[in-house]
């Protein structure tokens, strides 16, 4: 009978194509509007990507990894000195202007980082070397800033030069030189301005006044001193907070920074309501066009229906046939529709922008909503034949 | 109560069916009583508004008389709830409905295969059975084809082979042949009696078409919501004055 169930919906292929076309839209809506917010957020707590260290200590009062309360250098060393502690770096992070060859200002990243260890540096150099930082006034610039910068740079001729910039290339920050040495691969940020890297100390010379300049501490424990264990015993032993670098914004864990960083975007910003918006909307416009199409669906079969019963077909039976043929809509619908999603996924990625990132948990809740719509659909269909009679069938 | 005699296949007694609210009543049957006889082949017939399709109804549990009791093979109906009533028509009941009411998604075998289906036969035995019925209708070949590349005779074909491919008891006919020209309609009625004739079984026809009175047993005309007179003999109904 369930075979038949799903041949009565195949053979109206119009109905079926319509039905299909909602139900898809509607998964496409859910997931590509969902991914796209989870990539946006995931831009949030970038500097936990393109920054590793397994420990980031930070002042108490910090939420989140974009908003750092200046620290005394002196917390650097109270920090060394906690058991377990293998070593500590010191890390600068701030939001500076650079200045362009052709004027213009664009805001950056400045990220300091050890001259000794180099911890926190950029884990891919397209072009150059890390060691070139500590020649004086050096920067390495990411990729994509530095295309970004090359459209706002000038060529010898006067002319704009329309190419990214490379190593040799120069701009300033806060009227000093700033020399390019390298060229690094990261990952974009929410806040959308370059990543600049330089040492610590050329930092504080970048951000002239600023009488602290300590933003983080990127710590690495000692072997068999698990993460968690020596955060508590940096803040039992300082009073700072300590935070774990895992990116898994799913857990519960409180230590994660990226975490934090995401929720406190979620809670302080407008994103996710507008985000849930369109997302809200892809479930009412699935629910009314798959809703309406297999109730016209059902209307255009209902004196089949009604010959069913009075053939003796209970309502049992053509409940579970509904609910068969708006399942596999609502399956084919989920797959067309995340299919697509993913095809669009692909070229935002390719073009970067915006970002894009489908979480498995996306894809479950995208099932289980357009599933929903399915449900509401069969239900609706089901309260319809449930009222006809079966001596309809002998009215012609 | 006397228990049926075995040769009464239907038997409804003073049956009353109202449809409306009480101050804006109609009245479709008042204590109409009617008898069909296992083997035989009996036609309902009278003017539209008499009351023919709802003691149709009546007689198949698709309505439950407000008065009066049905009886089909021994069973009575009237006090049937919906479940059980749905899965008597199931077991003992094959329709012929006069607009076919094949599914016209499905191909020609899948519709005659519904009733099977929903009896709970496997898909394979049920196909070879509505296959072998479709041969019996002389619809051999038209198996895998839709209902609407069939002509109005060959889906009406159809229709006699779903309702009768689970074999029941009684078959009913609603105007079979209203839809169809006289030669197709000569031919659809030729086919249900010779595929319904047996002793067990009893064939209800609703029809206005004078032109298969011939085919029947026994004619019962109906007035105003009751059987007025039965005709032994079909030869002797006037048509003229239906």
């Amino acid at each position: 009978m369930y075979r038949l169930a799903l041949n009565m919906l195949f053979g109206d292929r119009a109905k079926l194509a319509m039905l299909l076309c909602g139900l898809a839209f509607s998964a496409l809506l859910m997931a590509q509007q969902s991914s796209v917010f989870f990539g946006i957020m995931s831009w949030t707590y970038t500097p936990m990507v393109n920054i590793r260290a397994q420990i980031w200590v930070s002042d108490s009062m910090v939420e989140q990894v974009n908003d750092a309360k200046p620290l005394r250098d002196t917390d650097l060393g109270r920090v060394r000195s906690v058991d377990g502690v293998a070593w500590a770096a010191p890390l600068h992070t701030s939001f500076v202007q650079a200045r362009m060859q052709d004027g213009n200002f664009k805001l950056i990243t400045l990220v300091g980082i050890d001259a000794d260890t180099f911890a926190g540096a950029p884990a891919v150099l397209t072009q150059g070397r890390i060691e070139d930082l500590r020649l004086p006034d050096t920067v390495i610039v990411d990729e994509w800033g530095a295309a970004l910068m090359g459209r706002m740079g000038v060529g010898p001729d006067g002319q704009p030069r329309n190419q990214p910039l490379t190593v040799g290339d120069t701009f300033e920050i806060n009227d000093i030189q700033a020399r390019i040495v390298g060229i690094c691969k990261v990952r974009r940020a929410f806040t959308g301005g370059p990543f600049v890297y330089t040492t610590y100390d050329r930092a504080k010379g970048y951000t002239l006044g600023a009488r602290r300049t300590l933003s983080f501490m990127l710590v690495e424990p000692q072997k068999g001193v698990t993460p968690i264990e020596l955060c508590d015993r940096i803040e039992r032993a300082t009073g700072l907070k300590a935070w774990t670098s895992d990116t898994v914004i799913w857990s519960w864990g409180e230590r994660s920074l990226a975490r934090n960083t995401f929720w406190w975007f979620w809670t302080n910003t407008g994103i996710p309501f507008s985000f849930g918006t369109a997302v809200l909307l892809g479930l009412f416009v699935g629910i009314a066009i798959s809703g309406q199409t297999f109730y016209s669906f059902v209307l255009e079969n209902l004196k089949y229906f009604a010959a069913l019963k009075a053939m003796g077909a209970g309502m049992g039976i053509i409940a579970r046939m509904l609910f068969i043929q708006a399942f596999s809509a609502g399956l084919i619908g989920f797959g067309l529709g995340v299919g697509m999603a993913q095809a669009i996924g692909r070229v935002m990625i390719e073009k970067g922008m915006p970002p894009f990132v489908m979480y498995p948990q996306i894809l479950w809740a995208t099932f289980v909503l357009v599933l929903g719509i399915s449900f509401v659909s069969a239900v609706i269909g089901i309260i319809k034949v449930s009222r006809v009679d079966a001596a309809a069938v002998f009215r012609g | 109560m006397s228990p049926v005699a075995p040769i009464v296949a239907v038997r409804a007694s003073g049956v009353d069916m109202f449809f409306g609210t009480p101050e804006n009543q109609v009245v479709a049957l008042k204590q109409a009583d009617f008898e069909a006889r296992r083997g035989e082949l009996i036609m309902l017939v009278g003017p539209s508004g008499c009351g023919k399709t709802t003691l149709l109804s009546v007689i198949a549990g698709t309505l439950t008389p407000q008065a009066g009791t049905v009886e089909v093979f021994g069973q009575r109906l009237d006090g049937l709830g919906q479940e059980e009533l749905t899965a008597f028509r199931r077991k003992h009941l094959g329709f012929v409905f006069q607009s076919f009411n094949l599914i016209p998604t499905l191909t020609v075998v899948e519709n005659v295969m519904v009733p099977l289906l929903i009896q709970g036969l496997a898909n394979d035995e049920a196909h070879a059975r509505a296959k072998a019925m479709l041969d019996q209708v002389g619809l051999k070949g038209r198996e895998d084809d839709r209902p609407d590349g069939l002509s109005g005779g060959q889906q009406q074909r159809v229709a006699i082979a779903r309702a009768l491919v689970h074999e029941p008891p009684l078959l009913i006919c609603d105007e079979p042949t209203s839809a169809l020209d006289k030669d197709t309609g000569a031919h659809i009625m030729q086919l249900v009696r010779d595929l319904s004739r047996s002793p067990e079984r009893c064939v209800v026809v609703v029809t206005h078409d004078h032109r298969i009175f011939r085919f029947s047993d026994r004619i019962a005309e109906m007035e105003d919501g009751r059987i007025s007179r039965v005709f032994d003999d079909p030869k002797l109904l006037d048509a003229s004055h239906l």
